[in-house]
């Protein structure tokens, strides 16, 4: 905003300038949603117009009830339940776990916090793809596969990156806050749940979206550790459009992709202010 | 840690009952206190580092010495003989090569993109908060929703991208055979570049506006103060972009997304051009059931993920400034 006042010049340039600057933002933002906008055109076309070569740019009948016919082909609902499951699991208690591992980090002092802290780190580099095959062999041998338990443990463990965000939220609330509440004798798990943790609505709420939408958008996980009719839409999606001959309906899988990508842009999109806002007040921006 | 606690609780319930708590509070000093909470805190992530990651990366690292292949009961110890053999395996040369060129390319050109989105949208315009968030969407579509729409945009009969190629004249491609998969693969990360765009975005806010008007003043040209001035300052953050973004394309799962056979057995079918070194694990494990010579690759890959940002630490040691102090800018 300031940077108008930066600029005394104002004037014939100025315009072209900025005409240039919108056209070239136009440009990019179209660009950005364009395989978005093709994958709902393609989800709305018959078989043939989808086959046909060379492209069929617009449907000749917007077919609507490919929408009706994704949800029918398979057990759609089913599936957007589980989804719906363990993502709900997996985000409340890793909101949970790791609001409480950040307020240790961020208030609390012991010998071998900065050591921890640095492994806690360090950790946000190390590779998911690597424990996950392993963790697959041992969850089998607990008898853990085509459960959500993992989802449940991985969830009371908590997650560095949302451990991160607390810690910078609670590290910067003022100290008086424990303060009165120690010389009244409460203790710190009390301090936690009654002062600190309804103070921190913001990071809360970014944290759940952010749990929310990994869970969601996980391929590989459910994967592995699920089996057919438990796993996720993620899964369902990608791999069961296919008709009882065995081949694969795309426009249905279109539609249906549509289906499953939109509950997260809704929620990204009414989250969207309260998230910045949470992530912006961590001091992690 | 828990092992010098225990004398101290067995100290107060052993010595003196009648002295009651008031006299053993101040050896339990609120210092201690304040350790053992911090510990109580601290145990969800210890606990679940241990067991879930530790855990896995240990079972990983025996398992690589062997011949398990999840089903037989038959394996055996094969000390290094995984190793050896991976090291004289072409394809994890040649996979591997091929996430190289992948990260150093994809990285280095999403930070570019994210960087130059940033400074555009961090201008005084009409409805900048719709573009920031049109530009950002994209990066949190699902990775299988992408696939699936990269699939369809570069379909060789029905796609969009052949479809503008055609209105040019110009011949239909195999988008997603060989060797153009790799550069679809390429435009999948640019495509969620917005990402980079918000973190850069507050990196750009956070930059002290008297930075950039005394640089006016003295007659810089905007190019000249983004190099010297920006480009310094927003330096941790895009260290830190680059850092998750080589870790983000090392296990990069977009190659099987993009198959048209997205199953374990379609791993093997996928076009060379996109079968990075993920894929060879994947195949290894998935399609052949070696998981002793699928883990001895996963450790491999690790050391070499260590090994490369290690370097990238060392390599910007010099150029990445953290001159603004963060307690300071409170």
């Amino acid at each position: 905003m300031t940077a108008t006042s930066l600029t005394p010049r104002r004037g014939p340039r100025l315009r072209v300038n900025r005409l240039v600057l919108y056209t070239v933002l136009v440009a990019i933002t179209g660009l950005f949603l364009g395989p978005f906008g093709w994958l709902v055109i393609s989800g709305l076309k018959t078989p043939a117009e989808l086959a046909a070569s060379p492209v069929h740019w617009l449907p000749d009948h917007v077919q609507w009830h490919n929408i009706a016919d994704a949800f029918n082909l398979i057990d759609f609902l089913g599936y957007a339940r589980n989804s719906l499951i363990i993502a709900l699991i997996y985000a409340t208690l890793v909101t949970l776990s790791s609001a409480w591992v950040g307020f240790g980090f961020a208030r609390l002092e012991a010998p071998g916090r900065k050591t921890l802290f640095g492994i806690l780190l360090g950790s946000m580099m190390l590779p998911q793809m690597i424990t996950l095959l392993p963790t697959y062999l041992i969850f089998a041998k607990l008898g853990m596969v085509d459960t959500y338990w993992p989802w449940v443990l991985w969830g009371l463990s908590s997650a560095p990156y949302l451990v991160f965000l607390f810690r910078q939220f609670f590290a910067g609330l003022p100290r008086e806050l424990e303060e009165a509440a120690i010389v009244d004798g409460c203790g710190y798990s009390g301090i936690f749940w009654r002062i600190f943790l309804p103070q921190s609505w913001p990071v809360l709420s970014a944290s759940f979206v952010i749990a929310f939408t990994w869970t969601w958008g996980d391929y590989i996980a459910p994967q592995l550790l699920l089996s057919t009719d438990r796993t996720t839409l993620a899964v369902a999606v990608m791999s069961t459009y296919v008709t009882s001959a065995g081949t694969p309906v795309t426009n249905l899988q279109a539609a249906a992709s549509v289906m499953y990508v939109v509950p997260i842009l809704l929620i990204f999109l009414v989250a969207q202010r309260g998230f910045v806002a949470g992530m912006s007040t961590t001091g992690l921006k | 840690m828990t092992v010098d606690q225990i004398p101290s609780v067995v100290d107060r319930r052993g010595s003196a009952p009648a002295a009651g708590s008031a006299a053993s509070r101040p050896r339990t000093s609120i210092a201690t206190r304040r350790h053992r909470a911090f510990y109580m805190f601290a145990s969800p992530w210890i606990i679940g580092f241990a067991l879930l990651t530790i855990a896995p990366m240990a079972y990983a690292l025996w398992l690589s010495f062997t011949t398990f292949d999840g089903i037989s009961p038959r394996w055996h110890y094969v000390g290094f003989g995984n190793y050896r053999e991976l090291f004289s395996d072409a394809q994890t040369w040649k996979s591997l090569g091929r996430t190289g060129l992948f990260a150093i390319t994809s990285v280095p050109l999403s930070i570019i993109a994210g960087l130059g989105l940033a400074v555009l949208v961090n201008r005084p315009l009409k409805a900048r908060g719709l573009f920031r968030t049109l530009l950002y969407l994209p990066a949190v579509v699902p990775p299988v929703g992408a696939g699936i729409a990269f699939k369809q945009l570069f379909d060789q009969n029905s796609g969009a991208a052949n479809g503008v190629l055609n209105l040019f004249g110009i011949d239909a491609l195999g988008w997603l055979a060989d060797p153009y998969a790799r550069y679809v693969l390429i435009m999948t990360v640019l495509w969620t570049a917005g990402n980079i765009m918000i973190i850069s975005l507050a990196g750009l806010q956070d930059i002290p506006r008297e930075f950039l008007e005394a640089a006016r003043i003295d007659g810089a040209s905007a190019w000249r103060s983004f190099r010297s001035i920006t480009v310094p300052l927003l330096s941790p953050v895009l260290l830190f972009q680059t850092v998750t973004g080589v870790i983000a394309s090392v296990q990069t799962i977009m190659p099987l997304l993009l198959a048209p056979d997205p199953t374990p057995a379609g791993i093997t079918a996928l076009p060379q051009s996109t079968y990075l070194y993920m894929m060879h694990v994947f195949a290894e494990y998935f399609a052949f059931g070696r998981y002793g010579y699928a883990s001895a690759l996963l450790w491999v890959l690790f050391v070499l993920i260590l090994v490369a940002t290690g370097l990238i630490f060392k390599a910007t040691s010099g150029v990445v400034f953290y001159n603004v102090d963060p307690e300071a800018k409170k």
